[in-house]
């Protein structure tokens, strides 16, 4: 049973017909070639499927298309090309947050809401920020050093 | 393969009509129904059974007010909101700031950790502490019952096939100390192995009321009125005397198979803990 | 662009890429007309096939088994031996074992035809831990027993003497559990046909060990097939061989059907069906005598699953490492690699060292407690140093500095006085370890069998690097273009250094066994000297082959010489606390010091060493892999838990210059030695928190509760 859902996606409006319940993951990566977007579990458990919907980190792998009827959805494909999305891909490549990358553009997502909503951030609220998304290479410290240092570079970006 | 039915209903009222006659299931965060029919990636989701994605009605379903009989919470609330919520009770605002990951607090409801009533779920054991009624609609009307009674057993409910969840309420509780403990697999974005509530409303030295609930310990949610009967009318002096005769009557409510040794000891421990910290002239307050 | 030195601080060439979202890995792969392939596995972790039954199959789809293997091929994967099986034949040997695969273009229906197909297994009884495969349980798996392959070594006087004099012995055994690598990328392969090569897109460590495991099972040249490595989301050992059991059957098909095919697991099957660390049981008995340790005898088994795959290997690196890094007098070590019905166990970051130096680190504190004395301090006294004289009658030839290793996590953590201060159990705990790795290949095998071959190529201004060896997120792209950067005095960007293509790029050798910078990188330094002498010649090539250091004989039939060329040594001291009500431990500080002769680029060295940390913290707490009946009992993100940001605290580090002469610019391995230690440091403080010793990890809440317990606590 097809169903037409129109959603914003990296800020141009998109339809999607077809079932409603495939995840939004799928349609996200091939329907519309948003292949930042990567599956690591497909249950909500590791953020590397994460994008912004409304505002909010979720997980792609467990919404059903459907249930994005009238939202603004944001991949890491729409936030690297605004000057937030740079300044935080920049910081994690200098702060050598990067290491096999597939929990990377998730992981920057998770940042950007935080410093959005937090532009000062301790450590501390760093690593909860952060805490759904696993990475297991790096062991975080220079994940969390790197956002420390976009928060700092970036400091009018995240309170405009 | 057979096409599954599924509605994106507009309203409340379209859903309640949706339910009625096709008795869908309805679909929130997906942190439950889309990972347990999950099958592989590039595949959708097959149900044996029509839903309905609810996710858009938050206007109608997604919000948290004080009442006069309590603080009501729509059902599509999600954790996040909870948590953040100064009017809902410490032990189900902290149950909440520790569900899963910070994206899956943003989806996750309260409607759907209720209605799925799996045992490892990390409400009801909070709710149902606090006495707290689930409010179900149909098309016919809208009945309330308690979650303890709501929920049947792993994974059952009371929830007739024409019912939605819209909400929960919590009765006012009066307790002067709470206490809330989850221990997961990991420090965060955890199942939990083991969760634990209790409050304490203690008045001139005298205890009023005392409560303990204890969750993915069994089937469901254990609460012992007749255990928690022990302590309450005690002056605190008298608390430490009848320690031991609750928790062999606690223990005695907790199935074996259920909880093996480490649950049963760490949940007595920590039960021992407040127990005495309170008796002891503890301030009032959170404790965990 | 500036020219480079070695000790810049330089960004990964790969980061912005990563970050951005532009890298591509396996699953973004996508061709016309491609197909999907859906596995089918055994159920039964042993027994006779009686029949397969798939659905009818609608049009367009295809089943691929045993039975479309051609004539001229083989059903068997060319890892070190050929004994793992492209296709399941006659009969299975573990849960998981590959029995077809199902392609066709929509996944949705390949999922149905899998779950919906009917295989008929007359099981057998299965052996499926290290104490059934010891007793031979369900008759032998393998001609007349269980046992895959064994090795011994001996060092000093016979053991019945030192047992003889001592004034005190003890007997203790160790276990170890299942890991799994969760690399956040799943395994996953695409294969299409250009022209009459067969071109694999491959999320792997070696593309030249897939290459030369798979041509064999169509029977064709190695050159037929042409390996290109999408860019690796993690590895850790477990994309070292584990690729070549997709890209067999992968293979078969595409010689079958000739479309592009692509083969994804998703995250359940990738943890129930694909290798593990080996899961140990090591019994050690020691002499002391006049409170020193003068003699140990060690049994070492590795559960090796049913295949054998790199488990000799594997089992050589456990025994060759199971003194720690002490000059224990006399040794006797035997190590056996069991067969059993479990799925097979293979490489992963440490490879068989991890576990005998978690032993042996847990060994000696239980010793030194039991004597009375600090562990750090009765450890501190047997380091290996300079000249003494290894497990296998080799010689340490490098200069060791263990010791002021020591002192300085010792001083940054306060080890002396908390040591003292905090009570045995009271609670809290700090606890130390030291351990070591030995870079590149056990004994021989950099000489005997690999034989790496590395080439610069020069293209006017620009300069490629033409090796086989591979980025999986440890930094070689960056440090390898460092070090040819640096010697050229080149900018870094003036070098290239694709994913490499079997097709272009010489064999460099596996990315494996912390060889890479001091093998490969040593190789491409030699080929940037002289590309610098001849940089007026114009457009020109570079190749330069392996050559062993000389004064390091060793016999591989007798495992006698210096087993390594050299080791990086490590240091790690942890600190925590326990939740006495709930056994709840929350660590609250990690110091750690390294050797690895010197770190080409400090801010990926600063990485590895905190994610390897990590890593065998959650090994040693809370990566519990069970296996019931020859099934994975994990299966999801969610019941196998691996470390979040808020499990572990920030770390302090500590790095050793002291350069190594056959490395680059002084460099030792170092991707596995940061795993090795950290482990037995967290369970040496734990035990100071609980007040009891424990003998296996790892070690969730719930063990705890029962290693208190059969303590009577």
């Amino acid at each position: 049973m097809d169903a037409e859902i129109r959603f914003t996606l990296n800020g141009k409006s998109v339809i999607f017909i077809g079932n409603p319940l495939r995840r939004l993951v799928d349609v996200l990566r091939e329907d519309f070639g948003m292949l930042g977007v990567k599956e690591g579990c497909g249950e909500g458990e590791c953020g590397a499927c994460s994008v912004i919907k409304d505002g909010k980190l979720v997980t792609s792998c467990i919404i059903p298309v459907g249930s994005v009827d009238g939202s603004e959805i944001m991949t890491i494909e729409g936030l690297r090309e605004k000057e937030e999305g740079k300044c935080l891909i920049d910081a994690f490549a200098d702060g050598g947050a990067v290491q096999c990358g597939f929990c990377i553009p998730g992981m920057v997502l998770a940042s950007y809401v935080l410093l959005r909503s937090n532009p000062h951030p301790t450590e501390d609220e760093i690593r909860l920020a952060i805490s759904g998304n696993i990475c297991r290479c790096t062991g975080y410290d220079l994940i969390v050093e790197s956002i420390m240092l976009a928060a700092k570079r970036g400091e009018e970006l995240w309170t405009k | 393969m057979d096409e599954v039915k599924c509605f994106i209903p507009k309203s409340l009222d379209e859903a309640l009509r949706i339910r009625k006659e096709f008795h869908a299931k309805p679909l929130a965060g997906g942190s439950d129904l889309m990972v347990s029919y999950y099958k592989g990636i590039g595949i959708a989701p097959v149900f044996p059974f029509p839903v309905m994605i609810i996710s858009n009605l938050s206007d109608e379903l997604g919000t948290i007010r004080k009442e006069d009989d309590g603080v009501h919470i729509g059902a599509l609330s999600t954790p996040n909101e909870i948590a953040s919520s100064m009017v809902v009770p410490y032990p189900v605002r902290k149950a909440a700031s520790l569900m899963g990951a910070p994206s899956l607090r943003n989806t996750a409801t309260i409607g759907g950790n209720i209605g799925n009533a799996s045992p490892k779920g990390d409400l009801p054991q909070p709710l149902i502490l606090l006495d707290a009624e689930v409010v179900l609609r149909s098309v016919d009307g809208e009945r309330r019952m308690k979650v303890d009674d709501f929920i049947l057993g792993s994974k059952k409910t009371a929830l007739a096939d024409d019912e939605i969840i819209t909400g929960i309420v919590i009765p006012e509780v009066k307790a002067t100390h709470y206490f809330y403990h989850k221990i997961g697999m990991r420090r965060a974005n955890a199942i939990s192995k083991l969760s634990l509530s209790a409050l304490f409303d203690v008045e001139d030295g005298v205890v009023v009321d005392f409560r303990a609930s204890s969750g993915a310990a069994g089937p469901k949610v254990r609460r012992s009125r007749d255990a928690e009967e022990i302590l309450i009318g005690l002056k605190l002096d008298e608390v430490s005397g009848k320690t031991g005769e609750f928790l062999s009557a606690w223990n005695s409510i907790l199935s074996p198979h259920a909880m093996p040794e480490y649950r049963r000891a760490s949940t007595r421990r920590m039960l021992l803990g407040f127990i005495e910290e309170v008796a002891s002239g503890a301030l009032p307050g959170n404790y965990e | 662009m500036a020219r480079i030195s070695i000790d810049d601080d330089v960004r990964r060439n790969d980061a912005i890429e990563k970050a951005s979202g532009l890298a591509r890995y396996a699953s973004d792969y996508f061709f016309p007309d491609m197909l999907y392939a859906r596995m089918l596995r055994s159920k039964a972790p042993r027994g006779k096939i009686r029949k397969i039954q798939t659905p009818v199959l609608p049009y367009g789809y295809y089943f691929i088994s045993a039975k479309d293997i051609p004539e001229n091929g083989r059903n068997a994967l060319h890892m070190i031996s050929e004994d793992w099986r492209c296709f399941a034949d006659g009969d299975v040997r573990y849960v998981g074992e590959t029995i077809g695969l199902f392609v066709g273009p929509e996944r949705s229906v390949l999922e149905s035809l899998e779950r919906n197909t009917y295989v008929e297994i007359e099981e057998e009884e299965p052996a499926i831990s290290i104490d059934d495969a010891i007793n031979v349980k369900g008759g032998p798996i393998l001609e007349k027993d269980d046992v895959f392959c064994q090795l011994y070594c001996q060092k000093g006087r016979d053991m019945d003497e030192v047992f003889g004099e001592a004034d005190k012995i003890i007997e203790e055994t160790f276990e170890t559990g299942f890991q799994e690598h969760v690399h956040l990328e799943t395994n996953g392969a695409v294969i299409t046909k250009e022209g009459e090569k067969y071109v694999l897109y491959i999320s792997c460590q070696c593309p030249f060990y897939v290459r030369k495991s798979i041509s064999i099972v169509i029977g064709a040249k190695d050159e037929d097939i042409v390996v290109r490595q999408s860019t690796t989301g993690g590895a850790f050992g477990g994309k070292e061989h584990f690729p070549d059991v997709l890209a067999g059957p992968l293979l078969v098909a595409e010689y079958v059907i000739g479309k592009p095919i692509k083969l994804i697991f998703d995250r359940r099957e990738d943890m129930l069906y694909s290798v593990k660390r080996h899961p140990s049981k090591i019994w050690y008995k020691s002499a002391i005598k006049d409170g020193k340790l003068t003699g140990v005898k060690g049994k070492i088994y590795y559960n090796a699953g049913a295949y054998l795959s790199s488990s000799y290997v594997v089992l050589q690196r456990g025994v060759f490492h199971a003194n720690g890094v002490y000059d224990i007098p006399s040794t006797y070590l035997e190590g056996f690699g069991m067969a059993t019905n479990t799925f097979p166990s293979c490489a992963f970051r440490g490879f068989g060292a991890p576990q005998t130096l978690f032993a042996i680190e847990m060994h000696l504190t239980h010793i030194a407690r039991r004597i009375g004395v600090d562990p750090v301090e009765f450890k501190r006294s047997m380091f290996l140093k300079k000249g003494s004289e290894t497990v296998t009658n080799g010689h340490i030839v490098e200069n060791v500095v263990l010791g002021s290793m020591l002192d300085d996590i010792a001083t940054a953590s306060d080890y002396w006085r908390k040591s003292r201060e905090y009570g045995y159990g009271s609670g809290r705990g700090i606890g130390m370890s030291f351990y070591n790795h030995g870079g590149a290949f056990t004994g021989n095998g950099e000489q005997a069998i690999i034989k790496a071959h590395a080439r610069l190529k020069k293209t006017g201004e620009r300069v490629t690097i033409e090796v086989g060896s591979t980025e999986m997120g440890q930094g070689f792209q960056t440090t390898l273009r460092k070090i040819a950067a640096a010697v050229l005095e080149i900018p870094m960007e003036n070098v290239d250094y694709p994913n490499p293509d079997t097709s272009v790029v010489p064999d460099s050798g596996p990315t494996a066994a912390s060889r890479s910078t001091m093998i490969v990188g040593r190789l491409i330094e030699r080929c940037a000297v002289e590309m610098k002498e001849r940089w007026g010649e114009g457009d020109f090539s570079v190749e330069k082959e392996y050559e062993h250091p000389d004064g390091h004989p060793w016999d591989q039939s007798t495992f006698r010489g210096d087993a390594y060329l050299g080791y990086g040594w490590g240091a790690c001291c942890v600190e925590l606390e326990v939740d006495k009500r709930t056994n709840e431990v929350k660590v609250v500080g990690i110091w750690s010091s390294h050797d690895i002769g010197k770190a080409i680029d400090e801010k990926i060295v600063h990485g590895q060493i905190n994610g390897g940390i990590i890593q065998s913290l959650g090994y040693a707490s809370m990566e519990k892999m069970e296996n019931k009946n020859g099934h994975f009992r994990q299966e999801s993100m969610s019941d196998y838990v691996i470390p979040t940001s808020m499990d572990f605290p920030k770390q302090e580090y500590f790095l050793e210059d002291n350069p190594y002469e056959w490395g680059p610019f002084g460099a030792k391995g170092m991707g596995e030695l940061v795993f090795n230690g950290a482990d037995a440091a967290y369970v040496d403080a734990l035990e100071r928190a609980l007040g009891v010793e424990t003998f296996k990890i790892p070690l969730p809440s719930e063990d705890i509760e029962e290693a208190l317990r059969k303590n009577g606590r």
